[in-house]
């Protein structure tokens, strides 16, 4: 029978060590992905997925049942993502050479549809540049909704705000991106005029 | 604005989060409302052009032996298996009274003999296996961090105890030097006071004298005067 996260939390509390094991393996390539997807780095992700699980490691017999133990673990991952940027702030999060100085990537004349990009292998390149170039608190919020499917409850619960604060930040982020895919020529995320009710 | 206020309705429906309710009232709205129409379809273009950041395949976390299960756990549980085994393929019974396990074989008397000697020997090799592994392997972490509290605690108390102590000993000291130090500069003051007393009393005498012989030219002078 498999066990749920908080039934495994449970006998970790009560001495048995393996039951974090099973965490781990359930969890380190989802928490893996939203790290890299924040960072950008593949090296550097593995390295602070790994600081964020001795964390939870060290901060698990402590753990308070009311809330989810992935809402908490994704709260360690984007406090380890926070501190990196903290320590790196200035330098590059992602490989952003092709932006030009007003942190835009440069237009190149041509409207390639976003299949014709995903052929030539530069949609993913595209769009990893252009959620790297969000706010922090917008890129948090698109990369846990957009890349881990988590409810905006999970995600408030995570970053600790209010749901309607999690929903502010994504729209302006979707916002954003649309933006920035647009002045790439991305065909389909062609904006329409803003609602003037 | 109007729109403004169907925001986060949008935003529900989007992601298929929506209660019927909620769907219901933006789906009125987007009825008459050509701005969210486009909206909402802008951003579902927009999410499927967001799956194409591909992400390389990870590789898994590799963790210190000490977060990984106890190896003479998986030790223990051969053993069982083992024994069990043998038991079963010589058509015995394993019990347990008063704590101890025995065993009981069905083979024929002359067999069972040599098999349960056998068996001896290899209980006795796993048990010694696994005593040396349990010397060797780290705690369960919870057992091991309420130790750690424990000495820790017992630690800051004696902590403590020793600065209380230090602490009454140093006042107790303070108090008596205190004192001490107040009889000698007491002394001291009363010295000063009587040096400029006498100083005082000097200087007066002197000042007088000086006087009288000021007031005798004076006078001397005043009779030459007229």
């Amino acid at each position: 029978m498999r066990l749920s996260d908080e039934e495994l939390v449970e006998a970790f509390q009560q001495g048995d060590s393996s039951a974090f094991d099973q965490l781990v393996s359930r969890w380190d390539r989802k928490i893996q992905g939203a790290i890299y997807r924040m960072v950008g780095s593949g090296e550097e992700a593995r390295d602070l997925c790994q600081e964020a699980f001795l964390k939870a490691y060290r901060g698990l017999s402590g753990f308070k049942k009311e809330a989810r133990f992935s809402s908490w673990l994704y709260q360690i991952a984007v406090n380890v993502c926070r501190d990196r940027m903290r320590r790196q702030r200035g330098k590059t999060v992602v490989s952003l050479d092709e932006l030009t100085n007003a942190g835009e990537l440069p237009f190149k004349g041509t409207a390639p549809s976003a299949l014709e990009l995903m052929e030539a292998g530069d949609l993913s390149r595209t769009v990893a540049a252009a959620v790297a170039s969000l706010p922090d608190e917008q890129r948090e919020v698109i990369v846990l909704k957009e890349y881990q499917d988590l409810t905006f409850l999970e995600i408030a619960e995570a970053l600790d705000v209010p749901v309607s604060t999690v929903k502010t930040r994504l729209y302006r982020g979707l916002t954003q991106l649309r933006q920035r895919l647009t002045r790439q020529g991305i065909r389909s995320a062609t904006p329409i005029p803003a609602p003037t009710h | 604005m109007e729109c403004d206020a169907f925001r986060e309705d949008l935003l529900d429906v989007l992601y298929g989060e929506a209660d019927p309710a909620t769907a219901h009232r933006f789906n009125e709205h987007q009825a008459e409302c050509a701005a969210c129409r486009e909206e909402i379809a802008s951003f579902r273009r927009l999410r499927h052009d967001l799956d194409g950041w591909a992400v390389a395949p990870k590789r898994r976390l590799a963790f210190p032996a000490r977060l990984r299960p106890a190896r003479w756990l998986a030790a223990a549980a051969g053993l069982v298996a083992a024994i069990g085994g043998a038991t079963v393929l010589a058509k015995g019974e394993i019990r347990y009274p008063s704590g101890q396990v025995l065993l009981r074989l069905a083979a024929p008397a002359e067999d069972a003999a040599e098999l349960r000697r056998l068996l001896a020997e290899q209980q006795a090799r796993h048990e010694q296996a696994i005593a040396d592994l349990k010397a060797t392997a780290v705690r369960p972490a919870a057992a091991q961090a309420s130790l750690d509290q424990e000495a820790l605690l017992a630690e800051v108390r004696r902590l403590l105890k020793e600065s209380e102590t230090r602490q009454a000993a140093a006042f107790a000291a303070g108090l008596s030097g205190l004192e001490e130090r107040s009889q000698a500069q007491r002394r001291v003051d009363m010295a000063q006071m009587s040096a400029g007393l006498s100083y005082l009393e000097g200087k007066t005498g002197l000042q007088t004298a000086r006087t009288t012989e000021l007031m005798g030219k004076v006078l001397l002078a005043s009779q030459g005067g007229r």
